[in-house]
């Protein structure tokens, strides 16, 4: 009796064997039964809806390599839910992706939205990974929360290194919103500029609804700058830009990997602009970043960035991770995939071989950028 | 010198500040509704001038779409959204959350269909040069300060010496007195809409040149036009208009004296401080109370 | 699910507390305030401070909240004793926008932009609790107190001064007082609301208390009907849960999901004024341009 089903499985296999390779491979490791439910948390409407839309392209792209690669035995699904960049509507489509989807992997972006999901990931022991928001208070949230962006701490001596040996720059300026991040970037300038023999020499905090940048402009001309610092986000960037170019600032604007967006590309008066993001050379020898580059060009019509890295990451490690777990015959959940990642800590990811610490922030190589005009940029120093 | 450059700055933004706030008041004076998608007017013009420019077109033809698109907005909000609500002698409030979520709709209709994010339209006419030492002038601030003088005097024209004019101002006091012209109320409220949200064009131009336009952008305008509007004295085109002004003036003057930060606060300080100590605005009719 | 719903109610008992105490001014007194996200906020960092640098007892941050927001209502308190109608309005606004910069800016007692992270888990006298019965029964009592005052002299006082302010004043009724009381009570019950939220969302920054939330809870008085007891509680179920419910919808694109949302939202926020301008409880008939 329990020698039939058996039998005929062989037999099936048999029959199998007489098909072509291909065939045959698709048909055993086609994934079945309960997706997993990969949840994305970012802004897709409100001012900054620009990130939301980049975001969830990284994403996607990282989805259908796992599923034309097979990594996995089940299909995923990914459910996005609309954070608005606000705390309140970020906690209730939290609620719903841990306790109505069931997610197990949570794509999530900005720092409101971080800080007010973790308590609620972390409940729930749902891994939570942020790819856009580069704030030091991002570190350590949660054993649960993770970071796939180098935090602000690495990006400025690169740029300060840069920009004192290579562009002989000896008076910053910076425009700064008042935020965790910009006063992260404000003490990393006090600290980092002495040591190269350059100063800070004016810091202009901006409210973040603030459109009107003449009359900051002509603050810090007066302060009579070599570079620029912006530590901004979202439309806000272009506007300070344009306002401090269309305002008689013909110095280098410089910032954090936050220019990596779109619309400061696209933008005219940028062209320039220097910029630091974790290594990315889409032309390096590295398979996975070759693919990513040349996949997401021809998906989306549009060079990468960082961000589509940073997310096509953050959806990919759930696909190396849930592969172990599910080889070593685990339940796919929050702690496996924890100690997974503990157990591996480096893994190849766009942009080279990244490291994990031990609270699950990644360690990455740093680049400055400099934009080209039309969307394109330049790796100025790697 | 610094206090020269604050200034100059400053009447850039007040000119742009005085069109949007004399639309509204006219819009309010007139009919007495608190029309709340005065921004999302601004914010249509803006895209509708993005488009004719990306589109090629000559600057003075972006320039009638968008006056075009602007005023269609408004009669069709006063068509289709205000006068069904005011036939039910709906409050106040209620004419205000129809306007906001028309402000939703709108906001994210414009998001879906000309992209998220910051667009401008690039012109050297944003551009400064030094014109003194130090004093940074762009050939768009003549062209804004130029534009508000020509329409205030256009409007003043039309609301002095035309029955239509004259109809406008007396809507809000003295409807038997439009009757008397041969005209209808109805008519003469669209007619307060078509203007009033028109004024918002040339500024929603201006800032696509300058600043940029996103989907929010007609946000932070329809606050300081409402802000204006009370300063300047309810019924006022001229306090509106001034208090746009002042408004803008002071945003930028105000960086001389605080820090960045707290500028926008120092307006709305001012507003709150007018409020308590002279509710009745600079040229309004004692009615506080 | 039921954690999902039990977040929802939550949340909607909340924002019930808000709705309800600014349709107690709206509503009764004719107070028409876009300042109420400002009382909220003073209520949610208060409740903060207090869990924690103190302990996390919920009656004591609901209490303290009470007590800040209560007192600092006095700021609004004023403006309504000079001006009404669009000027208030107005004030009000001006009110909203410089709290918002104070909140960004006073870094030591807000957190600034950052806000306040890693508020403890509420207790009842050392007993962990739940926010969600707390909260229901916060609300019960605004709604109890609300009934209590509205039918009582006072509530008569505030309806008179809504209705005619100088027929009341003639009537020697004391106009100041009865303004200032009712929104105090109004804000302290705004401020009890702020720290339930701080204590049920664990982290509170100055992107909660903006004017957009101000407009928000309006909206829920004025759609539910205002001067009703049950019409704040009703727009504030339509309001919460609509885009709660809209993120259920399964055909939209990941990248428009908020846009579509965001656009049903506010068409159904336009329509329903349109077809119902007095409010889904509001009784048509009574309707008076209040302000």
């Amino acid at each position: 009796m329990h020698i039939a089903p058996t039998l005929r499985r062989r037999g099936l296999l048999a029959a199998a064997a007489g098909l072509p390779l291909p065939f045959v491979r698709a048909a055993r490791a086609q994934p079945s039964g309960e997706p997993y439910v990969m949840g994305t948390l970012f802004p897709m409407s409100g001012p900054n809806a620009e990130y939301g839309e980049a975001f969830t392209r990284g994403a996607q792209l990282a989805l259908s390599h796992i599923a034309a690669d097979n990594m996995l035995r089940r299909p995923i699904r990914l459910q996005a839910e609309d954070s608005q960049a606000l705390p309140q509507p970020s906690v209730v489509g939290m609620n719903k992706l841990v306790n109505v989807d069931r997610a197990v992997w949570v794509l999530v972006s900005w720092t409101a939205t971080s800080k007010a999901v973790a308590p609620i990931g972390d409940r729930a022991k749902v891994i939570m990974v942020n790819g856009g928001a580069v704030g030091p208070d991002l570190a350590g949230l949660s054993p649960y929360f993770w970071n796939v962006i180098a935090l602000a701490h690495l990006e400025v001596p690169v740029m300060v290194g840069y920009l004192t040996r290579q562009r002989n720059v000896k008076r910053v300026a910076l425009i700064y919103v008042d935020d965790p991040l910009g006063d992260a970037i404000l003490g990393q300038l006090r600290a980092e500029l002495p040591k190269a023999g350059a100063e800070l020499v004016g810091s202009f905090s901006v409210p973040r609804a603030a459109q009107q940048f003449g009359p900051v402009a002509a603050r810090v001309r007066q302060t009579r700058p070599d570079a620029v610092y912006v530590a901004s986000f979202g439309g806000q960037q272009s506007q300070i830009i344009k306002g401090l170019r269309d305002n008689g600032v013909t110095q280098i604007i410089c910032s954090y990997s936050a220019f990596s967006i779109d619309s400061v590309r696209q933008l005219p008066e940028a062209v320039g602009a220097l910029y630091t993001t974790q290594k990315l050379d889409f032309e390096s020898g590295d398979p996975v970043t070759r693919r990513f580059a040349a996949e997401f060009r021809a998906r989306y019509n549009q060079t990468p960035v960082a961000y589509h890295a940073n997310y096509y990451n953050a959806a990919y490690l759930f696909g190396l991770l849930a592969r172990q777990v599910e080889q070593a015959g685990g339940e796919v959940n929050g702690d496996a995939l924890r100690e997974a990642m503990l157990r591996t800590r480096s893994f190849d990811l766009v942009g080279g071989r990244g490291t994990f610490d031990e609270q699950g922030n990644l360690m990455t190589q740093m680049q400055v950028n400099e934009i080209k005009g039309a969307g394109r940029s330049e790796i100025v120093q790697g | 010198m610094l206090f020269l450059q604050l200034l100059l700055n400053g009447l850039q933004t007040g000119a742009i500040y005085a069109l949007t706030a004399a639309g509204f008041a006219l819009i309010f004076g007139a009919t007495r509704i608190f029309h709340f998608a005065h921004g999302t007017a601004f914010t249509l013009a803006g895209y509708a001038y993005l488009f004719a420019w990306r589109a090629g077109w000559p600057g003075w033809v972006g320039a009638l779409i968008a006056v075009a698109v602007a005023t269609l907005f408004g009669m069709a909000m006063e068509r289709f959204v205000y006068r069904p609500i005011q036939r039910h002698e709906g409050s106040f409030f209620t004419v205000f959350v129809a306007a906001f979520g028309v402000g939703i709709v709108v906001q994210n209709l414009v998001g879906m269909f000309a992209g998220r994010g910051l667009a401008t339209v690039d012109t050297r006419l944003s551009f400064a040069t030094e014109v003194m030492p130090e004093i940074f002038v762009a050939p768009i601030l003549w062209i804004a300060i130029a534009t508000a003088a020509v329409l205030f005097a256009a409007l003043t024209v039309f609301l002095t010496r035309t029955h239509a004019g004259v109809a406008l101002r007396a809507l809000a006091q003295n409807p038997d007195l439009i009757r008397t012209y041969g005209l209808s109320a109805n008519g003469i409220s669209v007619l307060a809409f078509a203007i009033g949200s028109a004024l918002a064009a040339p500024a929603a131009i201006v800032t696509a040149m300058t600043s940029g336009l996103n989907e929010a952008i007609g946000h932070h305008v329809m606050l300081i036009s409402i802000a204006a509007t009370i300063v300047g004295g309810i019924g006022s085109l001229r306090g509106a208009a001034l208090a746009g002004l002042m408004l803008g003036v002071a945003e930028s003057l105000a960086l001389q004296f605080v820090d960045t930060q707290w500028a926008e606060a120092v307006s709305f300080l001012a507003l709150f401080a007018f409020i308590l100590f002279r509710p009745s605005g600079i040229f309004g009719v004692a009615m506080a109370r | 699910m039921i954690a999902y719903l039990s977040n929802l109610a939550t949340q909607l008992a909340i924002f019930g507390i808000l709705a309800a105490t600014l349709n107690f001014i709206v509503g009764y007194a004719g107070i028409f305030s876009i300042a109420h996200a400002v009382f909220f906020g003073l209520g949610a960092y208060a409740g903060a401070q207090i869990a924690l640098l103190l302990v996390p007892d919920v009656v004591l941050a609901c209490l303290f909240a009470a007590a800040i927001a209560g007192g600092l209502s006095l700021c609004l308190a004023l403006p309504a004793l000079r001006v009404r109608g669009e000027y208030f309005v107005a004030a009000s606004l001006g009110l909203q926008m410089v709290a918002v910069t104070l909140f960004a800016e006073l870094k030591p007692l807000t957190g600034g932009i950052g806000g306040l992270v890693g508020i403890p888990l509420p207790t009842l006298f050392g007993v962990p609790v739940g926010v969600l019965p707390v909260a229901l029964a916060a609300l019960a009592l605004v709604l109890l107190a609300t009934a209590l005052l509205a039918r009582g002299a006072f509530g008569r006082t505030l309806t008179a001064i809504r209705d005619a302010e100088s027929a009341a004043e003639a009537l020697g009724k004391n106009v100041a007082a009865a303004k200032t009381l009712a929104v105090g009570f109004a804000c302290a019950g705004a401020g009890v609301a702020g720290a339930l939220y701080a204590l049920h969302t664990s982290f509170v920054n100055v992107e909660s208390f903006t004017m957009e939330y101000s407009v928000l809870v309006m909206a829920m008085v004025i759609i539910g009907g205002t001067g009703t007891l049950w019409g704040p509680l009703i727009g504030t179920v339509i309001l919460l849960s609509l885009p709660a419910g809209l993120a259920f919808l399964p055909f939209i694109p990941p990248s428009e999901v908020g846009a579509i949302q965001q656009i049903l939202y506010g068409l159904a926020m336009t329509l329903l004024m349109i077809f119902r301008p007095a409010g889904l409880v509001g009784d048509l008939s009574r309707g008076r341009a209040t302000a």
